[in-house]
């Protein structure tokens, strides 16, 4: 929150938070220093969810059997056996980090809605078990008489001091979710979030990235269970039932997924609301309900994104443009890239049957085949997004059967996509510093170890000004990706994948939907990779923009590849004019 | 003499679709027009448009003498039939529900039947079981019990081998000669020249030859066109 | 042992009307209604409420919570799914979520929190059957799902409507371009499968009762139906309710069944419901992360 308030971009939101903040001072009651107290656990369990739902995109419904398991940390050593904060605090953070990394490996791969309800029956079973357990949980009656927060010998009195303290760890706990997710190690979320396959194909590791969020969910969540307890002096089961979760989630979507002002804003909101709502008596939770629906209807990035959206940040200073450091050279061993018998099919489909070609280092070699005759197929098991069945790939002489997209992407070999995946809410900039963020090391320890803005985004970003430049964008640059034309995404699509430094680029249509002069100077450019000695292979329907272009041609149709060769010799192959034209192609 | 299907200069905008940059073409009553161009040329794009499926950013379209809007059902409804790329039959459904379950009033199965015999012998089999052929002879089957004026067919080769290609557009001659006009998409610009009347030339989007699917002139243009570095440029 | 199974059976039959309208749903516009388990508590109240004015048999009730069911469904699927279709299912996932809760509270503030009965179907009491006593509302629940189940079979594929619920599962956009309505198709299948929640909330809310917090619960059965029976898949969902029943009753009942087991140390702790609620979430996890697609094989293909 303090870096949110020295850059200055969330100025009126973090005022916003300061008058909520302000809020207990004019009615300070016990009553509602107690309330305004739960505010700010929740805030903070806010502020955990939104690292697996808001930045990973993940319906995770562990996050309140997460809080409850640090609420019985807490309630059971404290009050069981006596441990002061110093103990229970951190055993209360352990403990659910410990059980979200047993749960991690098998149900974190699971496709939404699988991964829903495989959290949800964990956290059901959670609460059956402390239900059961009543020896050590207190069975459906929950533990009484938990001591407050006692630290060394000295306990924090209720009302204005138990307040502060809490509220002092959401602003820990914003700062550190400030720094993990301000930084460029946030952007990699971000691109993650919008597109997974983009994010792998940039050299991003997303099953590490998704296991962070989930075990940061779970550590914000024990604490504040812990602190929960502490606020009470007595656990149940309730810490532990669905409607903990449904709080969280409603808090979230209120507030909105992604902004920490977000959590604050929606966390205080909505623990007061029942308050606001209490002379409609009992419909007041039926109130509680509509609010929700109508948010997720009418505003679906929540009350802070909606706040962005009326009035927009003032956009960024370009930054000064810096070359790339150089790249360890591959040992130069022809060919570049080698496949070898490739085979891959779906169901009864061979999408690619038995393909063989190599590119030699400095080529610029055009795929082209009619509908379906399975070039984007190939693309895609040459990066690793498919695993063949059959036949080999070698890259530089390596062989990268089995690798993943990430670790195949830092090798250097960077693709694009046909439907452009960027993330439209970034800008140029970013879309394209985000892929260095597997070669300027961020990551957790830089985010948080730094000082300032995090030195590592901002030297990706002067890397990626430098490549846009060279790509042909000028001031667009600093605009967000969605409002941009066509044929500027485009580049910043060629931009991102040279940010990776590769060695092979592979181009999946990368002229479609280009006007002649964008495909004229879009040819230019690409000619100067070349130069460069970027190794090229691209996909293409568009013969008169490829022709001029490429050293060679190979052709496939249904999965095989059916000619290869000069431009001029596989123009005039009579197999190309029948795949293409038919068969009587010959005489029409 | 107005023409079923006139479109003036549409213009369809950038996305997950090829754009269309000012497409114009005209389709009469009972004409089998052709509409060939490499992949990517937008001739998918512009059946989808003419069905409602991509939004128009500019154009115009009139169908039967009436501007050509609203969503795709009520434009079935006023007689587009459509014939996707990829057949899309239903899979779950067997082929009679399949047939029936785009029926207009006064259809009838017999028809279709009689058109594609192969499809009487398997009306009770679920469309996930058919071949290729019989998936295509189906999703023809399918659009024509919405009993349209104007057929829209894509691709219907793709997938198919030249001889069943062969006999479904020999159908169309048939169903031609019911009154149906059809505007028929592919890319197998030899076998869809050989049966159409008239075709026009899509190249990146814009329309940029037609004639007579006859004319020797048109037929050489296509065929050098389509794999030229030129590109498909009209005359 | 077999009143065990006539008891499980008609546990299961309800469960099965709850799952069917959940897949349908998740079919229908590929989003899963976290409110179909409230809207088995609402049919339950709905009988409750119609029972109070009306002194009949719950059979007689039945057409009266089908159609306010019904009404219902449609409003869900006008708040909760139209103006979200073109976001990410999440969204529905959420909205319903928050429908969920208003059902409860509104039940909540109408009903109070006490746990309510509604009529039987026909009458209570026991009835016995070839040697065997078993309850009269069972056997009335097991009769009354079953002809739903059927009548659900009969309309999906015997009749046009139902060709073009089942055409615009597999294909929206298809479907539409044949000129059929999509959107009066879904608001029909979100009608149809509120009604068939709501009459299982009528089966269950004379045995079980019926309280505002009931929903929760529900859904967790349906969301664990569709998974064991092939996610998509309507007649494995009716399996899997069937499956699920059969565990629920069973387990706690083993030890009545098996002689020997009730003296064993622990045995009332082991054969609980509790127990057999978590080894059903655990079974849940296992097929969820070794078979995801269900312990009977994948759903038909969406797409050819």
């Amino acid at each position: 929150m303090i870096a949110t308030l020295q850059n200055g971009r969330h100025g009126p939101l973090a005022l916003g938070a300061l008058l909520l903040v302000a809020w207990p001072l004019v009615f300070s009651t016990p009553y509602d220093l107690r309330v305004f107290t739960l505010a700010g656990i929740y805030a903070l369990l806010v502020l955990g969810y939104q690292f697996v739902f808001g930045h990973a995109g993940a319906l995770a419904l562990t996050q309140g059997a997460f809080f409850g398991l640090g609420a019985y940390v807490t309630g059971i050593l404290g009050a069981r056996y006596g441990q002061g904060f110093l103990v229970t605090f951190p055993l209360s953070i352990a403990l659910p980090v410990l059980l979200a990394a047993v749960v991690a490996a098998p149900v974190l791969r699971l496709e939404t809605h699988y991964f829903a309800l495989a959290t949800l029956g964990i956290a059901q079973v959670l609460l059956l078990v402390c239900l059961l357990a009543e020896p050590l949980t207190g069975g459906a009656n929950g533990i009484p008489g938990v001591p407050g927060v006692e630290i060394l010998g000295l306990s924090l009195p209720r009302g204005w001091p138990l307040l502060l303290f809490v509220w002092a760890w959401v602003i820990a706990g914003a700062f550190v979710a400030q720094r993990i997710t301000g930084g460029l190690y946030g952007k990699a979320f971000q691109l993650m979030r919008a597109s997974a396959t983009a994010a792998q194909c940039v050299g991003i590791d997303i099953a590490r990235l998704r296991l962070r969020t989930f075990l940061f969910s779970a550590a914000y969540a024990g604490a504040a269970g812990a602190l929960f307890v502490h606020t009470l002096r007595v656990v149940s089961p309730e810490a532990l039932e669905f409607h903990v979760m449904v709080a969280v989630l409603a808090m979230t979507v209120v507030g909105g997924r992604t902004r920490i002002a977000g959590a604050i804003v929606g966390a205080v909101l909505l623990v007061h609301l029942p308050e606001w709502f209490r002379f409609l008596e009992s419909y007041y939770l039926i109130a509680y309900g509509v609010a929700l629906l109508a948010m997720i209807v009418l505003a679906p990035d929540g009350l802070v994104g909606e706040l962005e959206r009326r009035w927009p940040q003032a956009p960024e200073t370009l930054p000064t443009a810096e070359p790339l450091p150089p790249r360890s050279k591959l040992i130069p061993r022809e060919p570049l890239l080698a496949v070898s018998d490739l085979r891959k099919r779906f169901g009864g489909v061979r999408a690619v049957d038995g393909v063989s070609l190599a590119l030699k280092r400095g080529e610029i070699v055009g795929l082209i085949g009619p509908n379906g005759s399975g070039k984007t197929t190939l693309i895609n098991v040459i990066t690793g997004l498919l695993q063949a069945e059959n036949g080999a790939v070698r890259f530089a002489g390596e062989p990268l059967g089995g690798l993943r997209p990430d670790t195949i992407a830092r090798r250097g070999l960077a693709r694009t996509f046909q439907n452009l995946d960027l993330v439209d809410e970034l800008t140029a900039i970013d879309n394209v510093a985000v892929a260095r963020a597997a070669f300027e090391g961020a990551g957790l320890r830089q985010a948080l170890l730094a000082v300032g803005r995090d030195p590592t985004l901002e030297r990706a970003r002067r890397q990626a000004r430098f490549l846009l430049e060279r790509i042909g964008l000028g001031e667009e640059m600093g605009r967000p990706c969605g409002d941009l034309p066509h044929g500027t995404r485009r580049r910043v699509e060629i931009a991102r994948a040279l940010a990776l430094q590769p060695s092979l680029l592979l181009l999946d249509e990368p002229a479609a939907g280009l006007s002649e002069s964008e495909q004229a100077d879009l040819a230019r450019r690409v000619e100067i990779l070349r130069d460069d000695g970027i190794t090229m292979l691209i996909v293409e329907h568009n013969m008169p923009f490829l022709m001029p272009l490429a050293d060679r041609l190979i052709c496939l149709n249904v999965g095989r590849v059916i000619a290869n060769g000069t431009p001029e010799e596989v123009q005039a192959d009579p197999r190309v004019i029948e795949a293409y034209l038919g068969r009587r192609g010959e005489q029409a | 003499m107005t023409a079923l299907l006139d479109i003036a200069d549409l213009v369809v905008g950038h996305g997950p679709v090829t754009a269309l940059h000012g497409v114009s073409l005209r389709v009469n009553s009972g004409e089998i027009v052709a509409l060939v161009g490499a992949n990517g040329a937008g001739k998918s794009t512009l059946l989808r448009a003419l069905m409602g499926l991509v939004p128009v950013t500019s154009g115009e379209i009139m169908f039967d003498g009436t501007p050509l809007t609203g969503p795709a059902w009520s434009r079935a409804r006023r007689g587009l039939g459509y014939c996707p790329e990829g057949r899309r039959v239903f899979p779950g459904l067997t082929v009679e529900e399949n047939l029936n379950v785009a029926a207009a009033p006064g259809a009838s199965l017999d028809t279709v039947y009689k058109l594609f015999p192969p499809l009487a012998n398997r009306r009770d089999a679920p469309g996930w079981q058919l071949s290729g052929g019989e998936q295509q002879m189906l999703a023809v089957g399918r659009a024509l019990m919405a009993r349209p004026k104007l057929l829209l067919l894509d691709e219907p080769s793709l997938g198919l081998s030249p001889l069943l290609t062969d006999e479904l557009l020999a159908r169309l001659r048939a169903i031609a000669s019911d009154g149906v006009a059809v505007l028929l998409a592919e890319q197998n610009a030899a076998a869809a020249l050989e049966v159409a009347d008239r075709a026009y030339v899509l190249h990146l989007g814009h329309t940029v030859d037609d004639g007579s699917a006859a004319d020797p002139g048109l037929r050489q243009r296509v065929r050098e066109g389509i794999l030229s570095a030129k590109g498909l440029t009209s005359g | 042992m077999l009143q065990v199974l006539v008891n499980s059976l008609a546990l299961g039959s309800a469960y099965a009307l709850l799952a069917l309208g959940f897949v349908l749903i998740l079919n229908a516009v590929n989003a899963v209604n976290f409110a179909q388990g409230d809207l088995v508590m609402a049919g339950g109240f709905v009988a409750v409420a119609f029972g109070m004015l009306l002194p009949v048999p719950g059979i007689v009730l039945l057409p009266l919570v089908l159609v306010v069911m019904a009404l219902i469904g449609r409003a869900l699927a006008a708040v909760a799914y139209f103006p979200l279709k073109s976001r990410p299912p999440v969204s529905v996932f959420i909205s319903t979520i928050a429908v969920g809760i208003i059902l409860q509270n509104l039940a909540n503030a109408l009903f109070g929190a006490e746990p309510r009965a509604a009529p039987p179907l026909f009458a209570g009491g026991l009835v016995e059957l070839g040697g065997i006593v078993v309850s009269r509302q069972a056997l009335a629940i097991i009769a009354v799902a079953a002809v739903m189940i059927a009548a659900q079979y009969v309309l999906f594929q015997r009749t046009a409507l139902g060709r073009r619920l089942r055409a615009t599962a597999q294909d929206r956009e298809m479907a539409e371009a044949l000129g059929i309505r999509v959107n009066h198709v879904i608001a029909a299948t979100f009608a149809i499968a509120a009604a068939y929640a709501g009459a299982a909330g009528l089966l269950l809310a004379n045995t079980f009762f019926v309280t505002p917090t009931d929903g929760g619960n529900y859904i967790l059965k349906a969301y664990i139906a569709v998974v064991i029976g092939g996610w998509g898949s309507v007649p494995g969902a009716v399996v899997g309710a069937l499956l699920i029943a059969l565990f629920e009753v069973m387990l706690p009942s083993l030890p009545l069944i098996v002689p020997g087991l009730a003296g064993l140390p622990g045995a009332s702790w082991l054969f609980s419901q509790t127990i057999a609620t978590i080894l059903l979430y655990l079974m849940l996890l296992v097929v969820l992360v070794v078979r995801p697609q269900g312990l009977f094989g994948e759903a038909v293909q969406r797409r050819a």
